[in-house]
């Protein structure tokens, strides 16, 4: 086993594996960037190294600084996490080459399916359904060329991409550059690859995923089903298994298909194929694999009874998975919710702030994996995910029921969040009916600003005299940033 | 006392057996069970002033201040409000021509030039924060009368990007 890990990440997903390094009597490295110096993950660590600027590409993007850190702190492996680095085989490769140990696939198996064009051409090749469309494609008119021949509306993927970004719908021929443009920019910036794919966009599809995990003797299997269909701007908020349209029949046909994509590209440690799925024609295409640990890895955590990070250390540092396919079932059915520091009302725009109440749900079959508490800032420079609620029940019913009263009982103030905004997705008869597509949220379901309710006056009128005692209330705000606020000017009106 | 939050006046006052709050015509009883500075919660009673007070839930309230600024979270629902003085407010349409960053981050690109004419729907800039971009989008045809910013630039939620003229 290693003795000391350096976590390439940060926030909640730091948190997550570092709880794993302890669990397993491993010592742990925090990295940050300026923007992160007090940071909850740095906090967690045993110790940690300051890597540079706030700017990803100058802190958790920036290789060099990474493993320097990870050698100077005598670590013996590096965990990326997800997103940054975690599906960059650039990054695996020289981890490798500095005889430390990547904790998760090998530089060849990301670089086969990190690289959606080559892993769509692969997984043709071994059998596995995929969405038409084309690959390698550079100058704006053979875009123009293959859109016209899929038909619009199509979409425009990053290469290198996931999560969304560098993710466009094109609906038709006029949007298709500056989608390129847009798209290309933001691929190269989150992934330092601006290349780009074109293929059919398909409208009213679910996405399901499959968890894979092997080991590095030849053993992988499947760990079941995610559905994550409820997304906004091509991001998953809500993850769930099982999934209610799939069939056991169904289920093992599509967990043997992933067994044989993952396969393919001889990979072991944790990993994802991604599908969509017709819930019509209950046709499913590969749509790309995730070649790392997933955000919503908790729900398959709970429901097939493994703690996924955990064995990824182990995995890593030589052991055999000692289980078979048989070994595991689902059991019960359980959901996570994304908290994002966003505003569902006002187009999902991430807000900033320091948290100025922070409050957790409890209680049995309630888990929250964190980046955050009260009184840390969430700021511009990264992913506006600020803590993941997971809860655990019997069966759906039992599950959506527990989800509700969870989201509730969040308290987060000084940043909008989305824990109203998923209330209201939980409760929808969609929702609870497994109808809702991967754009059912922009369609159905965008949410308005409301009026705020009378209680919520009488209340904050009640805490002047009860609870905001005179310093707070006249303390200047760190949030506060308009210049012209008449709670700025030196003979203010506040009373 | 009177407090204002967003448009909503609201005379609240202490009572025998609580508090007091007028809201326009109605007025209503708030009977205070506990309150916790840490958590900034607060258990109420409310009911309408006539109506049975035994009838009235407990709810249980968190608020956090800061600056103007007042969260409010009561069963799950979660408000913004803004205390005021109750003076007239500056407002949006007071800043019509004028395009403001929806939240803060770093100015990409600037799409136009101060004198060009722009259409409705066209992108004037781009701002990028959280690794998203944002397209900051004439409301109206018209002409650039200023730009406030440059490329590469930081700038905070609200802040003046860019003057448009009809």
């Amino acid at each position: 086993m290693f003795t000391k890990i350096l976590i390439a990440n940060r926030g909640e997903i730091a948190i997550r594996i570092m709880r794993a390094c302890k669990e397993l009597g491993v010592r742990t490295v925090a990295v940050y960037s300026d923007a992160d110096q007090n940071a909850l993950h740095v906090e967690f660590a045993d110790e940690a190294v300051h890597l540079g600027a706030s700017a990803p590409k100058a802190s958790y993007l920036n290789v060099d600084k990474l493993i320097q850190a990870a050698l100077q702190t005598k670590a013996d492996a590096i965990h990326p996490g997800y997103g940054f680095l975690s599906e960059n085989a650039a990054f695996a490769a020289a981890v490798e080459s500095a005889n430390l140990k990547f904790i998760g696939p090998s530089a060849d198996s990301i670089r086969a399916m990190g690289d959606k064009a080559e892993s769509k051409i692969l997984m043709k090749k071994a059998g596995v359904p995929t969405v038409p469309g084309f690959e390698g494609l550079e100058a704006e008119a053979e875009f123009k060329k293959a859109a016209q021949e899929i038909g619009y509306p199509v979409l425009i993927k990053a290469s290198a991409g996931g999560g969304g970004k560098g993710m466009r719908v094109v609906n038709q021929a006029s949007e298709l550059k500056e989608a390129l443009d847009s798209a290309s920019y933001e691929a190269l910036n989150a992934f330092g690859d601006q290349r780009l794919l074109i293929e059919k966009y398909i409208a009213e599809a679910h996405h399901i995923e499959i968890q894979v995990f092997g080991d590095e003797h030849g053993n992988l299997i499947h760990l079941f089903e995610r559905e994550c269909s409820v997304q906004r701007r091509h991001q998953k908020i809500i993850e769930e298994t099982p999934s209610v349209l799939l069939t056991p029949e169904l289920r093992a046909q599509i967990g043997a298909a992933a067994v044989t994509a993952a396969k393919t590209v001889n990979y072991y440690n944790a990993g994802t194929i991604e599908f969509i799925f017709d819930a019509h024609t209950a046709q499913y295409y590969f749509l790309e694999m995730n070649t790392r640990l997933q955000v919503e890895h908790p729900v398959t955590e709970l429901v097939a009874g493994i703690d996924l990070v955990q064995w990824q250390i182990k995995i890593a540092a030589g052991e055999k998975f000692p289980f078979a396919q048989a070994d595991f079932r689902q059991r019960g059915h359980a959901i996570e919710c994304r908290v994002y520091a966003e505003d569902s009302a006002n187009g999902f725009l991430p807000s900033t702030g320091k948290l100025l109440q922070y409050i957790e749900p409890r209680g049995l079959g309630v888990r929250v994996d964190s980046g955050f508490a009260k009184g840390k800032e969430v700021t511009h420079f990264y992913d506006p995910l600020l803590a993941k609620l997971i809860v655990s029940a019997e069966n759906r019913a039992a599950a959506i029921q527990k989800m509700q009263n969870a989201l509730k009982e969040f308290i987060v103030h000084g940043v909008t969040t989305n824990l109203d905004f998923m209330q209201t997705v939980i409760a929808h008869a969609d929702f609870r009916d497994g109808k809702a597509t991967t754009n059912w949220v922009e369609n159905v379901l965008l949410a308005k600003e409301s009026e705020p309710a009378l209680e919520h006056i009488l209340a904050a009128a009640l805490a002047e005299l009860t609870l905001v005692n005179a310093s707070a209330v006249r303390s200047e705000s760190k949030n506060e940033t308009d210049p012209y606020s008449p709670w700025k000017t030196p003979n203010g009106f506040r009373n | 006392m009177k407090i204002i939050f967003n448009a909503h006046a609201v005379e609240i006052n202490k009572s025998t057996d609580g508090y007091l709050a007028e809201v326009g015509e109605r007025r209503y009883r708030i009977e205070v069970l506990s309150v916790d500075k840490t958590s900034g919660r607060m258990d109420l009673k409310i009911s309408a002033v006539g109506a049975p007070a035994l009838e009235a839930l407990v709810q249980s309230a968190y608020v956090s201040a800061d600056g103007a600024k007042r969260w409010v979270t009561i069963n799950g629902q979660t408000s913004l409000l803004t205390k005021t003085s109750g003076a007239k407010q500056r407002s949006r349409q007071e800043n019509a021509g004028g395009l403001t960053a929806p939240m803060p981050g770093q100015v990409r690109g600037v799409a136009v030039s101060v004198g060009e004419a722009v259409k409705k729907g066209q992108t004037l800039l781009t701002l990028e924060a959280m690794k998203m971009e944002i397209r900051i989008q004439a409301a109206y045809d018209g002409k650039v009368k200023s730009i406030h910013v440059a490329p590469g630039q930081t700038v905070e939620r609200e802040q003046n990007l860019i003057e448009l003229e009809v």
